[in-house]
């Protein structure tokens, strides 16, 4: 059976630094809005006005998509957690788990992030 | 006599970016007259006068910068020509002259009347001519992108023709929750390309039930282990950006995005599921375009049965309230199966409530009835699998699997 040749994009396509279009800032401004609804510890501190570009927009939208289903898988771990004793939960209480993902990846700018 | 639709058990919708039908497949036309592509006398006026023809000079990248304008008041100029009066008819003559008024340029103005070669895309034209292609697919509403989609997930947008935020309007329930909910349960996820490209559904969908998105690496591994869900929906890259992976290329072909790569996506969505023979015979692909992206199309969007919801006079920007008594301009959509026969054409109207609407007739045979009117009336493009199935409806219909489909170098 014939196999058909499927041309790949050429290498110039790949353009980060593109004004990103309507539809991205769109995209941003609705994880914006979810955003706005995490508490305080998943947000990412980044300033949306200042996106600009593809890559800029992406770096948000990965964040904030991340922060999203990790505030839920956390949500979901304490509501899984059977009951403690008193005395466990007392021992227990200094330290609260914290987004392990989340502080590595917080910015304060929305730099692309460079590999 | 038993068809393929006896066999089919899953249902993967890929939802592309902005590009008119016209535009994709036009040139289809001349391969086969049936297909309603682009013949020789269309054309539409420039801002001088000058009839500019459709013609086959569309490129991958690069021309289509600004990106053409498809809000709501542009569309409305590029269906009725600019017309605003109450007898106005719909005749697809103001594509240049919305173009115009970004760039107030006449040359470039032109450019949005042209379309791909065949050749050019030999995927998209492909699976076209091999399987089942609908020659009246119009997005849901005459605007953008977010609404356009909410058709596709809610069969309604809530009276939204714009792209801000939306709530969801109880008692209209997404298709997802409708399918996990049900009695006996169904499965159902949405696939985005990867977290830094997301997807388009974050206020409703993203933000409250997480669980149903997986990443399009998952959909690949889901395919290719044979447990993909009995509905998926695949969503494109929207962006150039670096991935864990390296450096990913947008492929939602949105303008001014490389339509290559969308092209290099359609393939790979296909051969995945094509590749596994446990899943080729029992899954239908649907490839559709959210909305045409300002480009040019020839057919005037028809009317159809009004939602339950209106938008202000105030939101659609032309000083008209909008009833969503009319459907959106023409987009490119094939269904695939091997149990479609080769080089079929549908004629019949759809639009994107026409998915939630096929999906909760084939696989929720008592489904919830608080379903929006534009879904209730949409067709359906596969039928319920109960008796009697109407034989001339059916695209799947052949009694033998087809062992001549295409394959790609993917």
């Amino acid at each position: 059976m014939e196999v058909i040749h499927v041309p790949r994009p050429s290498k110039k396509a790949m353009y980060p630094d593109r004004p990103a279009n309507g539809l991205l800032l769109a995209q941003v401004s609705h994880l914006q809005h979810a955003e706005r609804r995490l508490p305080l510890r998943y947000r990412s501190d980044i300033y949306t006005h200042t996106i600009r570009t593809e890559g800029e927009a992406a770096n948000y939208i990965r964040e904030v998509t991340e922060a999203i289903h990790q505030a839920h898988a956390d949500a979901a771990k304490r509501r899984a957690k059977p009951a403690r004793r008193r005395g466990l939960e007392i021992a227990a209480a200094a330290e609260r788990p914290s987004r392990k993902s989340s502080s590595k990846r917080k910015t304060k700018t929305t730099k692309r992030r460079k590999k | 006599m038993p068809t393929g639709l006896d066999q089919l058990k899953h249902i993967v919708v890929l939802m592309m970016e902005n590009r008119s039908f016209d535009h994709m497949l036009g040139s289809l036309k001349a391969v086969d007259a049936r297909i309603d592509g682009v013949s020789d006398p269309l054309s539409n006026p420039d801002t001088t006068g000058a009839l500019i023809k459709a013609q086959a000079l569309a490129e991958f990248q690069g021309q289509l910068n600004p990106d053409p304008d498809h809000h709501f008041p542009a569309v409305d100029i590029q269906i009725f020509g600019g017309d605003t009066s109450p007898g106005r008819v719909a005749n697809m003559q103001g594509f240049v002259k919305s173009y115009f008024n970004q760039r107030r340029d006449v040359g470039h103005s032109q450019k949005i009347m042209y379309y791909f070669k065949q050749s050019d895309l030999p995927v998209l034209t492909k699976l076209a001519l091999e399987f089942a292609v609908f020659n009246r697919w119009f997005a849901s509403i005459p605007g953008p992108t977010i609404c356009n989609r909410a058709f596709a997930h809610y069969g309604t947008s809530f009276g939204r023709v714009d792209m801000d935020p939306f709530d969801v309007i109880e008692p209209i329930k997404s298709i997802y929750t409708r399918l996990i909910k049900a009695t006996p349960k169904h499965t159902a996820k949405i696939y985005y390309y990867d977290t830094a490209s997301s997807t388009m559904e974050v206020v409703n969908l993203l933000q409250n039930q997480p669980e149903l998105f997986g990443t399009y690496d998952r959909f690949k591994k889901d395919c290719d282990k044979g447990i993909l869900p009995e509905y998926s929906f695949v969503e494109p890259n929207y962006s150039d950006h670096t991935g864990d992976s390296g450096e990913e290329v947008a492929n939602d072909q949105h303008p001014d995005h490389d339509v290559l790569a969308g092209e290099f996506l359609i393939a790979e969505v296909y051969m995945h599921i094509r590749r596994n023979p446990k899943l080729w015979p029992n899954t239908a692909l649907l490839v559709v375009y959210d909305e045409h992206g300002g480009i040019y199309d020839h057919v005037p969007p028809p009317a159809c049965k009004p939602d339950k919801f209106h938008s202000s006079e105030a939101d659609p920007g032309t000083n008209q309230p909008f009833k969503f008594d009319r459907l959106g301009v023409r987009v490119p959509a094939i269904l695939i199966s091997p149990w479609i026969p080769k080089n079929t054409v549908v004629d019949r109207v759809f639009d994107h409530a026409s998915i939630p609407a096929t999906l909760a007739k084939f696989f929720l045979e008592d489904d919830d009835p608080n379903r929006s009117p534009r879904e209730i009336n949409a067709d359906v493009f596969i039928e319920p699998n109960v008796a009697p199935v109407d034989a001339n409806r059916n695209l799947l219909s052949l009694a033998n699997m087809r062992d001549d489909c295409p394959t790609f170098d993917v």
